[in-house]
């Protein structure tokens, strides 16, 4: 469902950057896709790209047959608000609203009606296991359910692609295994297809599949078995092949 | 580099930083300046002007003062909130409190030291300005020069480098010792969603309800008695309406999910809410500093309407004359002679008008019918026929005279008005006209009889020769030349209506710029509270905006939100504003019996548009810097 086609990415400036050069990445329907490289590999402006937030210098991308970036500016962010779903680092819930009010935003600004959002926001609250924390603001909850209301958010819509950009990042190893469990639950119910950006070896072990950048450039990619443990020591194992920074490995978590 | 001077270049090289606080204490500073060079004007405080007028300036610049102290106050604590990041920073570095504390005490010196230099040269600028402008608009004959107003800078000057002294001290306190953690996460914690007080919240309806209602009801004197406590009542009520009913109908509509659910809405009322309390401050401030204005202008120009409309209605014609002594033929023919030079094609008439003593001693005119329609002719107004025995009551209608029949219908009118005279001859009339064509006497009726009944009228209490002319074509009689008469004519009463007029916007020009002038600069300066406070923000919803993008949101969606957010912003206050002034103006006409509606109309779209002008210019600017920080 997602073609990326010799993508090429370098910022123009006073220092001349080269951020992506010839990325070829295909996913398929209800995939679970991890993007894994070190610091400054490219993998957020990869994923930056994919999500319509920047543009590629050369080469294209396509979902679903249709290439985003030619959309005019304000197709482009309904495109965004109806066929992507996001999942932030730092959550970005907005502090002003209660959870629910944060989950049920990208709906508000389509003009859906109250029972439905409502219904759609208990639903994935139910799933998530959020439904005691809705009313409540998100300077009142942990960053585990802070992130499980953003998976809310991101789904809310049924996306027909959910974008993660390191969404362990700033979670404790508890909260980062329930939210990856979640994930991919979600990845199995809900027949919705992921892309997620990682330095947590742990959190990529979920996935089906681990594309590996270094320097912007296509690495190698490895598939999981039935074994999530041997998929996981695999992971480890391309990483310190790739020699990736030492910091990479400090935050598995086994 | 010393520790002071660290200090100084962390403002210089901070310049945005600071940039709002500073102009909003060198706005603070130039209302105040501006203020006290025209209360110490030699023209406007010395024997020209009435004692009243001085006293009034001096307390209005006491209230500008401590306004000024607590609002600089307020926007220096919320500057400081905005920077404790970086005073954990400087913590870290190893800085002790006692260290901060001396830095933003001689940071903040450094800033006041410069606001007051920069509002009194700003001031001094605009005020030359003005005068230069006021010279050319208004009749004011060089009366009100620009002077080197040494004793307004050394007053400004002084009491500005004071507060700002102060509030240095008091900020000094504000940062009391505070656990490093809490001033690194300073700006991740968050302030809180302010709640409303059910019962401050009635108070606000019940205050504005209750000083409205006073306003609105009281006449005449009662007005001037009613003043200050309508003023503490709407006060007060402004102040809660902002900080307790705002919040309260916000977090009503929050409730209201098929409305807070509903596309932007959202967006919008959620930072709304949290804002009230930054914003309910500022929003108080500027709607007492536009009313302030509003009522000042609106009550000066319709104060000097209502003289103007007095003046005029004395008479309707060019030129009258009247004397009471002995017939004035000398000064009549004086008049004409001085008609003729000016070459004015006047029709003069000439009356002997009989004034006769009421049952309560106060003097009423009667006319007969053939001197009534002469002069009525020579207005080209309608005649009048008398009837014998069925004399004709005139109402004039002078803005002056207290009508003593206010309000009664015709019927009750004409009883009342039944005359007894000395003699025992009794006067019914049975016919009301209105009609200014001749002179009335106190109480505003006058009466009209036959001729023949003239004849059989007592000897009169009094008895005055009154001549009038009428230019045709409508022109009056120079200035110099009316001049010359007013010396030249003693003895006489003369009236000319266009010199009156001219003597008396000689005499209310100044009173009236000066007026005007202070109430634009308040005007201004609220606007430029507003400006700022939206400003304090711009980071915040820069942030917000950039987390809402990514997730899709048009730019027409944006835009509509900042639209609205700056709308709110800027025509909450004004609105509430606009409605103070329209009340206090409607009660200012109702103590003079005056209906001052076209001025305050007026007045008030006048501000209306120039906050319009303001609103667009300053909603071009935000969304543009907001848009830029979504590239």
């Amino acid at each position: 469902m997602l073609k990326v086609k010799q993508v090429s990415k370098v910022y123009e400036g006073k220092l001349t950057y080269r951020a992506l050069t010839d990325i070829d990445l295909s996913v398929e329907d209800n995939e679970f896709v991890g993007i894994m490289g070190p610091s400054g590999s490219g993998k957020t402006t990869l994923l930056n790209i994919i999500a319509t937030i920047d543009e590629p210098t050369t080469g294209e991308v396509t979902i679903n047959g249709e290439n985003p970036h030619l959309l005019k500016k304000e197709d482009l962010a309904k495109f965004r608000r109806r066929e992507l779903g996001f999942v932030f680092q730092d959550f970005n819930l907005l502090h002003t609203l209660t959870v629910e009010e944060n989950i049920v935003l990208p709906l508000t600004l389509d003009g859906k009606k109250v029972k439905e959002m409502k219904e759609k926001a208990y639903q994935f609250a139910d799933k998530l296991g959020i439904t005691e924390i809705m009313k409540k603001r998100t300077y009142e909850i942990s960053g585990g359910q802070a992130q499980r209301a953003a998976v809310a958010r991101a789904m809310i819509h049924s996306p027909q692609l959910l974008l993660a950009d390191e969404p362990t990042g700033n979670l404790d190893s508890r909260s980062s295994k329930d939210v990856m469990e979640m994930l991919a639950s979600l990845n199995q119910n809900e027949q919705t297809t992921m892309l997620l950006v990682t330095h947590d070896a742990q959190a990529a072990s979920y996935c089906d599949r681990v594309v590996f950048i270094r320097d912007g450039k296509f690495y190698s990619e490895i598939h999981r078995g039935d074994n999530r443990q041997a998929f996981f020591q695999k992971i480890i194992d391309t990483l310190s092949l790739m020699g990736g920074d030492a910091n990479d490995l400090s935050s598995v978590r086994v | 580099m010393t520790f002071r001077q660290f200090a100084f270049n962390n403002v210089i090289r901070n310049k945005r930083l600071y940039a709002a606080y500073f102009l909003t204490s060198l706005f603070t500073v130039m209302v105040f300046f501006t203020f006290s060079i025209f209360a110490f004007h030699p023209v406007l405080s010395g024997e020209n002007m009435n004692g009243y007028v001085s006293i009034g300036m001096n307390v209005a610049s006491g209230i500008i003062y401590v306004f000024s102290f607590f609002f600089v106050l307020y926007s220096m604590s919320s500057f400081l909130q905005s920077r404790k990041k970086e005073f954990g920073l400087l913590m870290i570095q190893g800085m002790s409190m006692k260290q901060i504390r001396l830095m933003v005490f001689l940071e903040n010196m450094f800033i006041g030291f410069f606001a007051t230099l920069g509002g009194i040269v700003g001031g001094l600028v605009f005020a030359k300005g003005i005068l230069l402008i006021a010279e050319n608009v208004l009749i004011i004959d060089d009366e009100l020069p620009f002077y080197f107003p040494n004793q307004a800078i050394l007053l400004t000057f002084g009491s500005f480098i004071v507060l700002f002294f102060l509030i240095s001290l008091f900020v000094s306190y504000i940062l009391r010792s505070r656990k490093l953690i809490n001033l690194i996460k300073g700006d991740k914690q968050s302030k809180g969603e302010p709640k409303a007080n059910l019962f401050l919240t009635l108070s606000a309806v019940l205050l504005l309800g209750t000083g409205y209602t006073i306003a609105l009801l009281v006449e005449g004197l009662e007005v001037v008695a009613a003043l200050l406590p309508v003023v503490l009542l709407v006060i007060i009520g402004t102040y809660l309406l902002f900080t307790q009913l705002s919040v309260f109908v916000i977090r009503r509509l929050k409730k209201q999910e098929q409305f807070f659910w509903h596309k932007t809405n959202m967006i919008l009322l959620s930072d709304l809410s949290f804002r009230m309390k930054d914003n309910a401050r500022t929003f108080f401030l500027v709607a007492i500093i536009s009313t302030v204005a509003f009522c000042a202008i609106g009550s000066l120009y319709g104060f000097q309407s209502y003289l103007t409309a007095g003046t005029k209605e004395q008479t309707p014609y060019t030129i009258t004359y009247t004397d009471a002594e002995n017939g004035g033929e000398a000064n009549a023919s004086l008049i004409e002679e001085t008609l003729e030079a000016e070459q004015l094609e006047a029709d003069g008439e000439r009356i002997e008008l009989r004034y006769y003593e009421k049952s309560d001693q106060s003097l009423v005119l009667i006319a007969k019918q053939s001197d009534y329609n002469r002069f009525a002719a020579l207005l080209s107004q309608e005649t009048i026929h008398v009837s014998d025995g069925s004399p004709v009551l005139i109402r004039t209608g002078l803005i002056l005279f207290e009508d003593e029949h206010a309000g009664s219908s015709e019927a009750e009118v004409l009883e009342n008005a039944a005359l007894e005279l000395k003699g025992g001859s009794k006067l019914e009339p049975n016919q009301l006209v209105e009609s200014d064509v001749l002179p009335g006497s106190a109480g505003n009726y006058y009466y009209v009889v036959s001729d023949h009944d003239f004849e059989n009228l007592p000897v009169p209490s009094s008895e005055q020769s009154y001549y009038a002319w009428q230019e045709r074509n409508g022109e009056s009689i120079s200035v110099e030349a009316s001049e010359k008469l007013d010396q030249e004519v003693t003895g006489g009463f003369i009236t000319n209506v266009s010199y009156q007029e001219y003597i008396l916007n000689k005499i209310y020009g100044p009173i009236l710029f000066v007026g005007l002038f202070i109430g634009i600069v308040f005007f201004v300066s609220a606007g430029s509270f507003l400006y700022f406070r939206l400003y304090s923000d711009v980071d915040e919803d820069k942030r917000k905006f950039q987390a809402i993008t990514k997730m899709g949101l048009t730019e027409k969606e944006l835009k509509k939100v900042l639209n609205r957010q700056t709308l709110i912003l800027f025509f909450a206050p004004i609105l509430v504003a606009l409605i103070h002034g329209a009340v206090a103006l409607t009660a200012l006409s109702h103590l003079f019996f005056y209906n001052l509606f076209i001025e305050s109309v007026t007045v008030l779209s006048l501000f209306t548009a120039i906050q319009i002008v303001y609103f667009f210019i300053v909603r071009f600017y935000y969304t543009k810097q907001v848009k830029a920080a979504l590239q």
